[in-house]
């Protein structure tokens, strides 16, 4: 009887064991690896062309985030796909023209990728971080070395806003050729910025 | 010559208002539809800031001018039928109202269409609205209904004009010469 006793005591000690440490590990997150993805619908992807140095807003309506996280809550992955036909500058005339041969060359051309594998730790206070993404963006079928700084903003557990900002040159990629080449009119720097929100898919 | 108007002439800034606007206005209307006819390019665009700062300058004399209109002394009708005052009369009003909303209802294509523009490449316009593709053909149309309708008054206003040099052989024309 004593060994049988004492024997489900072990059992019911380990199994209280095993729920404390499956609930902690539930509930602190950031020991886990967590894969993450843009919520469109609170997203955006947005760019300013300039004309005689005032600026043309734009953005991509269609493009998608993808970001991994290792146990120490560090990214070691980021994916960021653009479908370049969606770019959107207000106006139809523009949205017509930009998919055109000289500008993003749609036809050949629809999406452009960022990859990035290799991030710098600017700041970091728990959950949160500024980070820049030194990666690579192929854009109109040209890869260029890009980085691109980003802050990661806890809002709960499996939410974060990451935004940030970045300048391009519009010629590095061969975007606007011809007789817009010069950057006279049609400026050569282009910002880019984006306010995202990352969902974890690991619930 | 004077610089206010009095019942017999035109003063001379009401003169100098009234030639100025009238030179940029035969500017403005050609201008306007070969920037329109052109395909998209950068000389393109350069037709457009010249249109549109000619544009904004015409607004800028035209409220100028209403002012000093309206605070001034309007020489006496020149003698004609009522129907051919009337007329007269209805013509000025509106070429006024058209010299106001050709200039504004071009702004509101241009800020409609998500398109900045530094007036003669120094002063920044304020958008007048957010983009609005449906704004945007709204203002269009007005802009193009405005420029006819303009087209037509300011062949009548010439015409009749000449008529009161030439033939009537009264000084309709002379008392806004200088």
């Amino acid at each position: 009887m004593d060994i049988i006793q004492t024997g489900q005591n072990r059992l019911l000690a380990l199994l209280a064991k095993l729920s404390i440490a499956l609930a902690a590990a539930l509930l602190w997150q950031p020991l886990l690896a967590a894969d993450w993805q843009s919520e469109s619908e609170n997203s955006q992807l947005n760019f300013a062309a300039s004309f005689q140095n005032l600026p043309i807003d734009g953005r991509f309506n269609q493009f998608s985030v993808k970001y991994t996280t290792d146990q120490a809550a560090l990214p070691v992955n980021l994916q960021v796909m653009v479908s370049v036909a969606s770019a959107d500058m207000g106006n139809m005339e523009f949205n017509d023209e930009i998919q055109a041969l000289d500008w993003f060359n749609v036809a050949d051309h629809s999406t452009a990728i960022f990859t990035s594998q290799q991030f710098e730790i600017v700041s970091q206070n728990k959950a949160d971080a500024d980070y820049i993404a030194h990666g690579k963006l192929q854009l109109k079928g040209i890869e260029q070395a890009v980085a691109v700084p980003f802050s990661w903003r806890q809002i709960n557990h499996n939410q974060v806003a990451m935004n940030g900002e970045l300048r391009l040159n519009r010629s590095d990629f061969g975007i606007g050729q011809g007789e817009w080449a010069t950057g006279e009119q049609i400026g050569l720097a282009v910002r880019v910025w984006f306010n995202v929100r990352m969902l974890s898919s690991n619930d | 010559m004077s610089l206010k108007n009095t019942t017999e002439q035109w003063g001379w800034l009401s003169k100098l208002f009234h030639w100025t606007t009238a030179l940029v206005i035969f500017i403005q209307i050609p201008l306007g539809f070969y920037a329109d006819s052109l395909k998209l390019s950068p000389f393109k665009l350069d037709i457009f800031v010249w249109h549109k700062s000619l544009g904004m300058l015409v607004l800028l004399l035209v409220i100028v001018r209403l002012l000093w209109r309206i605070k001034n002394t309007i020489p006496a009708a020149i003698p004609g039928t009522a129907l051919e005052q009337l007329l007269a009369k209805l013509a000025q009003g509106a070429m006024y109202i058209l010299m106001l909303a050709l200039p504004l209802s071009g702004w509101l294509v241009s800020s409609a269409a998500n398109f900045p523009v530094k007036l003669f490449w120094l002063i920044p316009l304020p958008a007048i609205s957010g983009p609005d593709e449906a704004l945007k053909s709204l203002a269009s149309e007005v802009h193009e209904i405005c420029v006819f309708v303009l087209i037509i008054i300011l062949v009548t206003h010439i015409g009749a004009a000449l008529w009161h040099h030439l033939r009537l052989r009264d000084n309709a024309l002379k008392r806004m010469w200088f």
